[in-house]
């Protein structure tokens, strides 16, 4: 939605912008946003390449007061009038890589333990930095050998009243699995049994911030039209992160273009869900009473964006034992693939800063936080670390 | 569906977050609705820095989140909805309404009324819109005392009674009505 009208210019919203912070050459969200719409209307050649540095974290438009769509206009624009090759640059190839999340993924899951291994390596590292451009301080997540869908064909599944449909993600099936596994538990311990969705493909948000609107439109179909199925078969479609979550619950429509509206309420949280389920008295869980744990939790972006943090701080919340801290919401710098990026490095650690002090200074034995790649920077950059509140609720479930 | 707090404060710039970091203090437990940010002469960040503050110490921030709806029962607000939780009302004994006035969104209008759009209190105003301003630029602007009307004992009314766990604070109270003491919670 095109609102561009609605701006007062108050800049609220150059204010939070993390990236503007850091990075004099980005124009900041009320330039790049609502302003620059106007000029690019008139002409597409007002179209500013210093969009690209736009992170996505919608802290902008969190902030702004008139809800102008700020976040999707830089996103939309860039779609739009920006060449997507141009956007890709020089690195193209590891901009596709690191956007083709499913492809490397399959790719690297059977050869797991080389991967990883070489992954590390000094000369891989020195000369991905060198050739590709990914930052030689970057550590890939470590691929998993067996992929979530593998250990979940095996798990019986059957005998339950109930079911829920679990969208696990790429970093779940290819990286953690045992995030899918413990969210497997919760539902189980909650009387739900689980069912995969039909066809499952990368929610799309790597694609869509490197410039591949259209791969990622014909993805976000594919999942649109397994979660149909699921919602005509009766069953809520539960994610363990909340960028996925939300880029298929709104940016599908707001960005790509793709009607969701059918299934959207129906997409969410497993938090969110089983928050709901409790306060309705329908589900109810036991948690061991020995547990102790140290929490901070860190708000992701767009975790704020869909204002969901209440739920996965109240389930934590619930669990005796558990101590709990939540952290003043900062953009942890990353932001997906950008901060992989050789060229992003530097801003990517400043932005991160005030959050990873905030985090050293807590004295927390764990980070938690919905979103898997805060988790790998909070991991990199405190040595922290970070769980998802579904692994630490799993964890401290009496079962 | 509901989440339930002692105190739901709605409004998160200078009479709300004050209200808050007053109610936490005294032991309640506390939600407050910040939408946007209040633009006062203190900053723009300041209102981040207490939010971040209260938030640390318990208090429950929905952050860039609005109150679009309330039920109101007995002369006794139930529940407030919000745009981000959807079904899941906020559910609480007491409300606290610090929206501000106009720019905030405390107040809305249109060419023949000005209403405020959460609980739909009763708001003071003059019906002829051309007293609402003054052609000289430079003066006092009427509006600028439009706000919600309330009770000598500051509860908010709505449709001429009171609404007996409602208290206003702050800006949107209409000039010349008392203001809320949180004490009275």
């Amino acid at each position: 939605m095109n609102n561009l009208e609605q701006c007062l210019k108050c800049n609220l919203c150059t204010l939070v912008c993390p990236m503007m912070e850091v990075n004099p050459a980005y124009p900041g969200p009320k330039k790049a946003g609502p302003d620059g719409e106007r000029y690019r209307l008139k002409d597409p050649a007002f179209f500013d390449y210093a969009l690209k540095y736009c992170l996505n974290c919608k802290r902008c438009e969190v902030a702004c007061p008139s809800d102008v769509h700020i976040g999707d206009m830089i996103q939309s624009a860039r779609i739009k009038y920006g060449s997507q090759a141009h956007i890709r640059g020089r690195n193209g190839l590891r901009d596709w890589a690191l956007a083709s999340t499913d492809l490397v993924g399959s790719v690297a899951s059977p050869i797991a333990p080389v991967v990883n291994g070489v992954l590390k390596m000094k000369p891989v590292k020195a000369v991905m930095h060198g050739v590709l451009g990914v930052h030689k301080n970057r550590t890939f997540p470590a691929y998993s050998s067996r992929k979530f869908s593998s250990w979940f064909r095996k798990q019986d599944q059957s005998g339950f009243d109930k079911y829920v449909s679990y969208f696990h993600g790429c970093y779940v099936n290819y990286n953690y699995p045992e995030l899918g596994k413990a969210f497997v538990k919760l539902m189980n311990a909650a009387g739900y049994g689980v069912h995969k969705l039909e066809k499952e493909k990368c929610c799309g948000v790597a694609l869509m911030s490197n410039g591949f609107a259209d791969k990622a439109r014909s993805q976000g179909e594919v999942n649109l039209a397994s979660m149909r199925k699921a919602v005509a078969a009766g069953e809520q479609v539960l994610t363990t992160s909340s960028t996925c979550t939300f880029t298929m619950r709104d940016e599908y429509a707001d960005v790509l273009g793709l009607r969701n509206e059918d299934v959207r309420d129906s997409l969410m949280l497993a938090t969110k869900w089983l928050y709901e389920k409790i306060s309705e008295g329908e589900v109810k869980l036991k948690f061991r009473k020995d547990f102790r744990m140290k929490v901070v939790y860190h708000t992701a972006c767009h975790m704020q964006k869909m204002g969901w943090q209440v739920y996965s701080i109240a389930m934590l919340q619930m669990i005796p034992g558990l101590e709990l801290t939540v952290l003043d919401q900062n953009c942890c710098g990353i932001a997906g693939t950008f901060g992989f990026k050789k060229e992003n490095y530097e801003w990517s650690q400043e932005i991160g800063g005030k959050l990873f002090s905030d985090i050293e200074s807590s004295g927390a034995d764990v980070v938690a936080t919905d979103c898997e790649t805060c988790k790998w920077q909070i991991e990199m950059s405190t040595g922290k670390t970070v769980l998802n509140p579904v692994e630490i609720l799993a964890e401290a479930l009496e079962y | 569906m509901a989440m339930k707090f002692d105190v739901v404060i709605i409004g998160g710039g200078w009479a709300g977050c004050s209200a808050a970091a007053q109610l936490c203090d005294s032991g309640l437990k506390v939600a407050i609705v910040s939408e946007g940010l209040s633009l006062s002469v203190s900053g723009s960040a300041t209102p981040y820095a207490r939010l971040a503050e209260l938030q640390r110490r318990g208090v429950t921030v929905l952050r860039g989140d609005r109150a679009v709806g309330a039920l109101i029962e007995d002369g006794r607000v139930k529940s407030v909805h919000t745009r981000n939780l959807g079904d899941d009302a906020l559910q609480a004994d007491r409300f606290v309404l610090a929206t501000g006035k106009f720019f905030s969104r405390g107040l809305l209008s249109d060419k023949e009324h000005i209403w405020e759009p959460v609980f739909g209190a009763d708001v003071e105003y003059d019906p002829d819109r051309s007293k609402w301003y003054d052609p000289d630029f430079n003066k006092p602007q009427p509006f600028m005392k439009y706000g919600v009307k309330t009770s000598p004992d500051g509860f908010v009314l709505a449709g001429g009674a009171v609404v007996g766990n409602l208290l206003a604070v702050g800006e949107i109270v209409a000039e010349g009505y008392p203001q809320s003491d949180l004490g009275k919670l």
